[in-house]
């Protein structure tokens, strides 16, 4: 079986630099790491590959050059394969930009199934994973909190997805892409002490655009179509605040506001 | 006359409703024409409201069937030629308006939470990196304009009287099928964050002794609610989650008691009258947007305001 697992590099949410000037972040100088719910892809295509060995699973990404080095970890921790999607000229690229290159390399490529994430904490538009699934033709499900691993095939997958009402099972008929939730549990490991210089730089493929043939125009921000026109750091009203404590005092101060506002 | 059509996902009919506040905002002053499609013929109470009511429910579509769904919104469009097409960002929402805007050509900006006219025309403002940083989009191409709209932060209030058309499309082509629901456990939730007009809200200060909360709640009236910190931790179920990544509640009273209030979580706090906040830290980011601070430890506060109020209460009874 053939798993390609399709994952976003996300700059630390914590930690990120943004242009305010050209509205766009900067890669290249934030910390990188692969975006938590497609790391949870990974983890679990790993899992499904210590159970049949013969599974072999690609990592796709569309990213800055400048990730090799957590794409080569990934490679050190048992996946086979991995393809960065990188040139210049995409930079910039919005959500349905970004499906149209993934989706070119895609088409061309094998495999039984493609899993991915459900959400990035970055831009959090979900967009990326069902135009992906609309371009290749394919079902697709997000929110997936448990997949029956014993099930799994090259043929059907049947899982679970979370939602505010309802847990709802689902068969779905492979090939598909499914977005796994951080609720599934699975986890990307640690590289191992002994694997920590591993080589695995035979096994990375990087891909520009001489190979998918875009158009300028048709990528970037250039091909977009959405463009971000201005951002801010969102502030809100500060109320003059009193402070009290956990003291009597402090619990009447409490105690009386509630009331005069009519709480109780 | 401009033409939108707004989606209607079963059991969310007031969030399709409240699409129209969005639509309004977007429009202003320009006539327009409000489409409704909706897949289950359930549609009372958009009658009167809407000018046109699609009416899907001969196709017995699944909300899941995603692809089929959105190939029927391309039909549409080919039919009607819409100027905006709304998606509330519910759970479904957000997964069938990427399709539907792909197979159109067209841009689409997600969880939209505020709409602003400004110097490059109109701009769709949402939050990014977990609300940390809300981005101005503008819909370049020659559209439609696709939105997926935030739930709980447009409010319909108007009850304008429209002689509202039913349609029923015929010779609808799509797919179906490759995907089907085989099992669902509803979940009993007794309330509806968004309802409440009183929110004891825990997070990761409280996450030992989550469940002391309730009884606080019931005496003031109201319901508990958590941040992403003890959602994440499974103490509090998902479906009472305050924030970006949870729901934007309007409570007149919310009690923050060991939350710290990242940018994400206050982004769920649409229009509160009134917060008070319980933690340790009295420079913990809520703080500053609280109306009474009450640095100390959360556990204690509680225990100490019940007592207070029943001291109370008994002083009155007597």
């Amino acid at each position: 079986m053939k798993i390609i697992c399709v994952v976003k590099f996300v700059p630390d949410v914590d930690n990120f630099t943004y242009d305010h000037e050209k509205h766009i972040i900067i890669r290249e100088n934030s910390r990188m790491m692969v975006n938590p719910d497609d790391a949870c892809a990974i983890g679990f295509a790993l899992k499904m590959k210590q159970r049949s060995p013969d599974t072999s699973i690609e990592v796709v990404t569309m990213a800055p050059e400048s990730v090799l080095p957590l794409v080569e970890d990934i490679l050190r921790v048992g996946v086979d394969t991995a393809t960065i999607i990188s040139d210049r000229l995409y930079a910039g690229s919005d959500t349905y930009a970004t499906s149209r290159v993934l989706s070119r390399y895609l088409s061309g490529a094998t495999y039984d199934t493609i899993l991915t994430g459900s959400h990035a904490i970055d831009g959090d538009t979900s967009h990326v994973p069902s135009q992906i699934a609309c371009l290749l033709d394919l079902n697709h499900m997000s929110y997936i909190s448990r997949i029956d691993e014993s099930s799994f095939s090259s043929s059907l997958a049947r899982f679970e997805v979370e939602s505010e009402q309802a847990v709802s099972s689902y068969e779905i008929q492979m090939p598909a892409i499914l977005g796994l939730t951080r609720a599934s549990g699975y986890r990307l490991p640690y590289v191992r002490y002994k694997n920590l210089n591993m080589d695995v730089s035979d096994r990375v493929t990087v891909i520009h655009n001489d190979v998918l043939c875009f158009d300028e125009s048709e990528v970037g921000l250039t091909g977009s179509r959405t463009k971000v026109v201005g951002t801010h750091v969102k502030t809100y009203k500060n109320r003059s605040h009193h402070v009290v404590t956990t003291d009597q005092e402090g619990i009447d101060t409490v105690y009386r506001f509630l009331k005069d506002k009519q709480f109780i | 006359m401009k033409r939108i059509l707004i989606y209607i996902e079963q059991h969310h009919e007031q969030e399709g409703l409240d699409l129209l506040e969005t639509a309004r905002q977007i429009y202003q002053e320009e006539p327009y024409e409000t489409y409704a499609l909706v897949l289950k013929s359930q549609y009372d109470a958009l009658k009167g409201i809407f000018d046109v009511i699609v009416d899907l429910s001969e196709e017995c579509l699944q909300e899941y069937e995603m692809r089929a769904i959105s190939e029927v919104c391309y039909q549409l469009h080919k039919s009607y030629h819409f100027d905006a097409i709304l998606f509330p960002a519910t759970s479904w929402g957000r997964l069938i308006a990427p399709r539907v805007a792909m197979m159109l050509d067209t841009g689409l900006v997600a969880d939209v939470t505020d709409i602003a006219h400004g110097e490059h025309g109109l701009e769709l403002i949402r939050p990014a990196y977990s609300g940390r940083i809300m981005a101005s989009i503008q819909i370049t191409g020659d559209g439609p304009m696709m939105l997926s709209v935030r739930p709980g932060v447009f409010s319909y209030t108007q009850h304008k009287k429209a002689a509202t058309q039913i349609r029923i499309p015929q010779d609808l082509r799509y797919r179906t099928g490759g995907l089907k629901e085989t099992g669902r456990k509803e979940k009993h939730s007794e309330y509806d964050i968004r309802e409440s007009d009183v929110l004891i809200s825990g997070g990761g200060g409280v996450e030992r002794y989550f469940h002391e909360l309730r009884p606080l709640a019931e005496l003031l009236g109201g319901h508990v609610s958590a941040s992403r910190a003890i959602v994440d931790k499974g103490v509090a179920d998902r479906n009472v989650q305050v924030g970006q990544s949870g729901k934007t509640v309007n409570p007149r009273l919310y009690i923050a008691l060991g939350i710290n209030g990242a940018l994400q979580h206050i982004e769920g706090l649409r229009n509160v009258d009134y917060i008070i906040s319980v933690n340790t830290n009295k420079y913990a980011p809520i703080c500053s947007l609280s109306d009474i601070v009450v640095e100390g430890d959360a556990y204690t506060f509680i225990h100490r305001l019940i007592d207070t109020i029943h001291k109370e209460k008994g002083y009155e009874g007597h």
